[in-house]
């Protein structure tokens, strides 16, 4: 079938059948179980050992109370990367380019921070708009800017996934359609511009895993400061 | 009872009218519904599980699993499933039913990115997943070792114990005579402290009567002399003198002619 552009970032309908909710799920279907055996396959233990060192690296600066956001930002970090990695295969849908599914995930989550910190700890929530050393005259807008700061976070953690992505993607698209139509052309040319494809192939897959830590490690911080 | 739940649902969406609007929300609803049941919490069968097998099964080209091959050997021989692919690929081709167009660059560039990173660090993963497993294994093996060695060791100590024991008696012996010997000392000191005693007593006997005695003995022959003495009358006193006078001369002059 004729592809546009930006039929990729369309979301999926199957006889009428939206397909969005069973794409942001699928990913769920390749992470087998841990059952109640003792030694696993290598499958399992290395989805274990996985598991666990996200959980370790996550949950090390945060302390006991936080410990609390352990299993949903385990899961979010594992939805993430897994739904980013599988973007990269052909003729796939990747919910994460739709701003409305990032901004789902982004904008409840920290104004769950927000609000813990601002519940538990009100003070100190708001005496982080405020950084230490900073000159008398500068204190108004000094704190202006960190309210702006504090609120555009949740903007900035949807966006900046939803626009990596889309971003990459389109590159891909663009830069494989120059390989196509240049085949036939200038097959040299073409053949450089494989290679450039093939880079970007392999930045787009590390850029994959970067902006699911990223998200994940951003609302870490934010924890950090509020719990 | 969850499907009554959901029937009523449907029913109830269908009569208000609502089936159209609530069209992608009927799965979202079911799982509510659903999730009042307990999901499984325990292996459903307490019995010991079958072990695992040892390797995965095997696969060609990382995708065709080898049964596939074995299926169609008998009727086509080795060729049989290559030919298949070849004639499904350009089927699909030239019916353009699988278009070309730059998704097809781009799926090239990421199935050679993964078949790269597959072969290349494939086995290393592996070989890690086994290190997990073997140092999991060689923790519990250790835990069990470490206590075998803690029996092994009891059981030396209370061998040696039991050594002792048999030596015991040995020491009950040396001190028994040690004691009988204190014992015996003890006595033997008793006994010439009763002998000392008994002769001191007995000296004192002796010595009062011979004290007793010499007092006798003195007083009388004082007395003898004493009466001596008064019987010496005056006269017999000068007779006596003259007598001894007489008696020195003679003596005298026979001394003389002896010088």
């Amino acid at each position: 079938m004729n592809l546009s552009f930006f039929d990729q970032f369309a979301s999926p309908y199957f006889l009428g059948i939206p397909l969005i909710l069973l794409s942001m799920l699928f990913p769920a279907l390749l992470f087998p179980t841990p059952n109640n055996r003792w030694i696993t396959n290598r499958l399992s233990t290395i989805q274990l050992w996985s598991l666990h060192s996200i959980t370790k690296q996550l949950m090390t600066p945060l302390n006991k109370k936080g410990h609390k956001w352990a299993l949903i930002l385990t899961s979010l970090t594992t939805l993430l990367l897994t739904i980013n990695l599988l973007g990269l295969l052909p003729y796939t849908f990747t919910p994460t380019t739709q701003l409305s599914m990032n901004m789902a995930l982004a904008f409840p989550l920290w104004l769950a921070t927000l609000l813990t910190g601002l519940r538990n700890q009100p003070s100190i929530s708001l005496g982080h708009l405020l950084p230490e050393g900073t000159p008398t005259p500068l204190i108004p807008a000094l704190i202006m800017i960190e309210t702006t700061s504090l609120l555009i976070r949740p903007l900035a953690l949807g966006v900046r996934l939803t626009a990596n992505l889309t971003a990459g993607h389109l590159l891909i698209q663009l830069i494989s359609t120059a390989t196509t139509a240049l085949l036939p052309i200038m097959p040299t040319v073409s053949i450089l511009t494989t290679s450039i494809l093939f880079l970007l192939t392999i930045l787009e897959v590390a850029v994959a895993m970067i902006q699911a830590y990223v998200f994940v490690l951003l609302l870490s911080l934010y924890l950090q400061e509020n719990i | 009872m969850p499907t009554a739940l959901i029937g009523t649902v449907f029913e109830s969406h269908l009569r208000l009218g609502f089936f159209k609007k609530l069209n992608g929300n009927f799965l979202i609803i079911c799982s509510v519904l659903h999730t009042s049941r307990p999901l499984h919490t325990t292996q459903q069968c307490l019995a010991p599980l079958p072990p695992l097998p040892e390797k995965g099964g095997e696969v060609r080209y990382g995708l065709i699993p080898e049964e596939f091959f074995q299926f169609l050997y008998p009727k086509t021989g080795v060729t049989g499933p290559y030919m298949l692919g070849t004639g499904l690929v350009l089927y699909l081709l030239s019916k353009e039913i699988y278009v070309i167009n730059h998704e097809t660059v781009a799926a090239a560039c990421i199935l050679s990115v993964i078949i790269y990173g597959v072969k290349k660090y494939g086995s290393d993963v592996a070989a890690f997943a086994d290190k997990l497993n073997e140092e999991k294994v060689a923790k519990a093996l250790a835990v069990k070792n470490e206590a075998i060695k803690d029996l092994e060791t009891a059981i030396e100590r209370e061998k040696k114990e039991q050594w002792r024991v048999e030596g015991r008696n040995y020491l009950f012996d040396a001190k028994r005579n040690n004691i009988a010997m204190l014992l015996e000392t003890n006595y033997r000191e008793r006994l010439l402290t009763v002998y000392n005693e008994v002769k001191k007593r007995l000296d004192y006997q002796v010595a009062m009567q011979n004290l007793k005695r010499q007092k006798e003995q003195d007083h009388m022959i004082h007395w003898v002399e004493k009466n001596v003495v008064q019987s010496i009358t005056p006269q017999q006193q000068k007779e006596s003198i003259a007598k001894c006078i007489l008696d020195l001369k003679a003596l005298s002059k026979s001394a003389q002619a002896a010088v």
